[in-house]
């Protein structure tokens, strides 16, 4: 037995030479043929590729790699190639911490898209800012992510706190509703945008009823009897899952409730709100953070090349391809003439001192000291015909 | 006081549709534990994939915003289809994942449960490509056929969803208490061994026990589909959930029990909603549970166990 083991033992000992000795010659070899090219600059995708939120998480991810694919057929940055990783936090605010601390030890990593949730971001920021490591937020939209005093935060999305008065605004003006009910699913996005749309409507004086529900549900019958109860000309949904609010609305007409409906960004989803409610969401408002992109010129190519490779867009695809470009573009900025030179600071100067990028989002996008998005407007779009259509824009001031 | 009175009949019926549905799970589970002393966690995502195959058959009749046959052969195509795939699963998962460690000990076929529960939610995931699924209840079903009572909407999703449910439920009582197979099951849950020495084949009883309970699942999972209007592959966790604490309220291993169980706390969850925020249903049932664990350990229909020393 104990012979055996010798053996065994010293047949592995040569084994373990030869492997050494293999990988030894290797990395030689190839330090002599690879020894001036420069590693990848990653750039950091952040967002729920899986768990409840992955559709909207995927339809990010498909964009920023198809920007990232694109600018290495231009040749990278200043000829290092660009590539991405991904840190999936599946929508919940302790994964995107982890992902945050993921790409904050990578040295590659210079610049991340995302994370998109708001209240993931709002936890993965404090590390972010230790790392000094630049994101770009597509669709977070919470107020005070941008009040916190964090260098690395920008966002190409303006906030809830241009968005709830615009839709307070058209609620009055246009719908001239007397009686708001408002859902909300408790998220940092959610609850945050109901606030907003709360306070907005509290101050012109309309009724506001408000009542909750969680991410998990998929039974509305208990709000929505509620809802019924306080007779209500709308039903505001502050929700961050398009899917649950386009099962909502069926539910309600199995109950008789025929209020209209509106809600924020987050519904503008063809897929999992108009075609999710067969025909439910007729006629459903949605305030949206930009405009169509369909309605952008610059955007056909876009739409064209990434319809043609992933099928049906949503709102957060076009966001994430503008993120991403714009994430580049800095990176060229601060590499100069030096790509090996780039350091993250440098990247976060760089994003920081972007002015009048334009690209297929159909205004010239800048940031202001705070990290927020200069120049956009909020667009009111109504559900005609299974599509949506644009009724009304206002400027976005907070 | 007038809105809760107002909203008292809607809730109920509310309650009694969800509660049915959770009975019919908690049935699954029931049995299982009853014959196996095994939570079979892979169960409300067998439930899952039940009603993303009666999607799936529903797509087959649907074309362009309108349904191609009766609602009548579409409903019975999709239970069936659901049916067949959820029996096979279930019987499947019971052959491969549990069968091979029922000498080891509980912990190990828990283990082994779960991991067939994330397996199921992962491919489901994968194929669905984590996209809710909507069922087109309104193309089967429409939603101008509904009763108006005493301000509650009965819609027929709810009244079909509650008049099977009941069925199935006597059903499965009468075969509890009255076929051979019913018989063989209680007397294995009592003893394997001995019921072994009686001449009945414990192993067929057990694969039984998963592809009845499976079954039972598939039916279930086209129902919720039906109520709640789409589905997706994470609806397996929160109502496996609830579905299990059905069955423990009901007393676990009992029928009539976890049928019992699944009414409680589908009319607790609704009911409950009258007086607190809907955002607390889920506090509201766990409540309940906490209640009846208190005052009943054995849970409402179980019989006390004796001690074993």
């Amino acid at each position: 037995m104990k012979r055996m083991f010798r053996l065994r033992f010293g047949k592995m000992r040569n084994l373990v030479k030869l492997v050494s000795m293999v990988i030894l010659v290797l990395c030689v070899g190839t330090g002599f043929v690879y020894g001036k090219e420069l590693p990848p600059v990653k750039i950091g995708a952040a967002g729920p590729f899986t768990g409840d939120l992955s559709k909207i998480g995927l339809d990010a991810l498909n964009a920023i790699q198809m920007a990232v694919e694109e600018a290495n057929a231009e040749g990278g940055i200043k000829g290092r190639k660009i590539e991405v990783a991904i840190g999936d936090d599946m929508g919940d605010p302790s994964k995107g911490v982890l992902a945050a601390e993921r790409f904050a030890m990578d040295k590659n990593v210079l610049g991340v898209v995302g994370p998109m949730n708001s209240a993931t971001v709002s936890a993965a920021l404090p590390a972010y800012d230790r790392a000094g490591l630049v994101i770009i937020s597509q669709s977070a939209t919470n107020p005070d992510l941008s009040e916190r005093g964090y260098r690395v935060m920008h966002r190409i999305c303006p906030r809830d706190d241009a968005q709830g008065p615009a839709a307070a605004r058209f609620i009055a003006e246009e719908i001239k509703a007397k009686n708001v009910y408002i859902i909300d699913d408790k998220g940092t996005y959610g609850q945050g945008l109901a606030d907003q749309v709360a306070a907005a409507l509290n101050q012109i004086r309309v009724k506001v009823t408000r009542g909750q529900i969680t991410l998990e549900d998929r039974d509305f019958s208990p709000i929505l009897t509620r809802v019924k109860a306080t007779q209500p000309d709308l039903i505001y949904l502050g929700l961050s899952n398009p899917a649950q609010a386009a099962g909502l609305m069926k539910q309600a007409i199995g109950l008789g409730l025929s209020a209209r409906f509106m809600g924020g960004d987050c519904m503008k989803e063809k897929d999992q709100l108009v075609a999710g409610a067969g025909g439910a969401a007729e006629g459903m408002y949605i305030t949206a953070i930009g405009r169509d992109i369909a309605e952008v010129p610059a955007a056909r190519e876009f739409i064209r090349k990434f319809e043609g490779k992933y099928g049906a867009m949503s709102v957060f695809s076009g966001q994430s391809y503008e993120a991403t470009k714009i994430l580049i573009e800095a990176l060229r900025v601060a590499a100069g003439d030096n790509p090996a030179g780039l350091t993250k600071a440098k990247a976060l100067d760089a994003v920081h001192s972007i002015r009048d990028y334009k690209g297929i989002m159909g205004f010239p996008i800048g940031f202001d000291e705070k990290g927020d998005v200069l120049g956009a407007s909020i667009y009111v779009y109504q559900v005609e015909n299974g599509d949506f259509r644009e009724v009304k824009e206002y400027p976005a001031e907070v | 006081m007038e809105q809760i009175l107002a909203q008292l009949p809607q809730q109920v019926i509310n309650g009694l549709t969800l509660g049915s549905i959770y009975a019919l799970l908690a049935l699954g589970y029931s049995m299982v534990y009853g014959i196996l002393r095994m939570l079979n966690f892979a169960h409300g995502d067998v439930f899952m994939v039940g009603s993303l195959i009666g999607w799936g058959v529903l797509q087959l009749f649907v074309r362009g915003g309108t349904a191609l046959a009766k609602s009548g052969p579409v409903l019975v195509s999709m239970v069936f289809g659901a049916v067949v795939v959820t029996s096979v699963l279930g019987g499947t998962i019971e052959r491969f994942a549990y069968r091979p460690l029922q000498k080891g000990s509980r912990l190990t076929t828990l283990i082994s449960a779960l991991g067939a529960s994330i397996i199921l939610q992962n491919v489901a995931m994968l194929l669905t490509q984590g996209r809710a699924k909507a069922y087109q209840t309104e193309l089967v079903i429409s939603s101008d056929w509904a009763i108006s009572a005493l301000g509650a909407t009965i819609s027929a999703t709810r009244l079909i969803i509650i008049c099977v449910s009941i069925a199935l439920m006597l059903a499965m009582d009468y075969a509890v208490t009255h076929t051979m197979l019913g018989k063989a099951m209680r007397a294995t849950s009592q003893d394997r061994e001995a019921a072994e020495y009686m001449g009945i084949r414990t192993q067929r009883v057990i694969s039984a026990a998963f592809i009845v309970g499976s079954g039972l699942a598939g039916i279930a999972g086209v129902m919720i589909g039906l109520y709640y209007t789409q589905v997706d592959f994470m609806i397996g966790f929160s109502a496996g959930m609830k579905a299990f604490t059905a069955a423990v309220l009901g007393g676990i291993g009992n029928v009539r029990g976890a049928m019992a169980g699944g009414l409680v706390l589908g009319l607790a969850e609704s009911l409950g909603v009258l007086f607190l925020a809907p955002v607390y249903k889920d506090v509201i049932v766990f409540s309940v549970l906490i209640a009846v664990l208190i005052l009943r350990p054995q849970g409402i229909l179980g019989k006390p166990v004796d001690e074993k020393v």
